[in-house]
């Protein structure tokens, strides 16, 4: 699910001034990496969670499982790239190239820090076991 | 004296079984899967009069109205059967072809599995009351079942 979405956000960022990294955002030297290399686009690892969605008396019951990514990204906070609203939008229409769910969702927060601003994005995707 | 509890999993067993092959016995019979709840009703009538010499009234009982109610996750084999057109099998029509085709069957609910010992309830009856439904916020077909029984249960004990 991971490498699918990140070929999808890879595929819809070509040509603007981000670029999609395929490492995960993890540390490196107390910095993570996203802060460090701005205008750079880092996908986390996939985490999941199940429950139970119906009971049956066989016990053979139906779970939901929710894979949760989430994306960050961090840009300059007094220059941001000319296109960063397109970049945004194109990062959370990315969720479509996801399919066998009941439910998909994207979304996004910003937070300030210094002269940066991250934009976390959240991508919900729900399946039926 | 005990409760009879479902916790293990395998205890409210619903068959349905063909009534000239006796599949219950022979082990063909269909076990309704993913059982959400199951209601057995043996719900007895009553005729109530008055009388002028008595301060209560009197009753007598009429024909009692059985029926099973459950509610099910569609299962395609169960549901639509495992072939077609092998008339009269429950395995082999499933819950919809039998209950489209208004065929008599036999049912057995048992109330703590199907081991020696355990207790169950029989009877004939038509498959009634399918509806099965879907929407985004529940997306898994769930349908009701009634089985409108035909005639009195049949209260026994797993051999």
């Amino acid at each position: 699910m991971r490498d699918t979405l990140l070929t999808q956000i890879t595929t819809n960022l070509a040509g603007s001034n981000v670029k999609v990294s395929s490492e995960l955002p993890f540390n490196n030297g107390g910095e993570v990496l996203y802060m460090k290399n701005k205008k750079h686009f880092y996908l986390d690892a996939e985490q999941e969670a199940r429950e139970e969605f119906i009971k049956c008396l066989d016990k053979n019951d139906i779970e939901q499982t929710t894979i949760t990514l989430n994306g960050y990204l961090t840009v300059d906070a007094k220059n941001q790239p000319g296109d960063i609203s397109n970049v945004v939008a194109n990062i959370l229409s990315a969720n479509s190239a996801i399919t066998n769910t009941i439910d998909n969702s994207a979304g996004v927060t910003t937070e300030i820090e210094n002269d940066a601003i991250t934009y976390t994005f959240e991508f919900n995707f729900i399946t039926i076991i | 004296m005990a409760v009879i509890n479902v916790s293990a999993g395998s205890e409210a067993v619903l068959e349905l079984y063909d009534l000239d092959a006796n599949s219950a016995i022979t082990g063909n019979a269909l076990t309704a899967p993913y059982l959400q709840d199951i209601t057995i009703t043996n719900s007895t009538g009553v005729f109530r009069w008055q009388t002028l010499d008595s301060t209560s009234e009197s009753a007598a009982a009429t024909p009692a109205t059985n029926q099973v109610s459950l509610n099910l996750v569609v299962d395609d084999a169960a549901f639509f059967g495992t072939g077609s057109n092998v008339d009269p099998g429950v395995v082999e029509n499933g819950i919809f072809g039998i209950s489209n085709a208004k065929t008599e069957i036999g049912f057995r609910a048992y109330f703590d599995g199907t081991d020696s010992g355990s207790k169950y309830v029989e009877g004939t009856g038509f498959i009634s009351g399918l509806a099965p439904t879907v929407n985004p916020g529940a997306p898994v077909w769930v349908t009701p079942v009634t089985i409108e029984v035909n005639g009195d249960y049949t209260e026994a004990e797993v051999a």
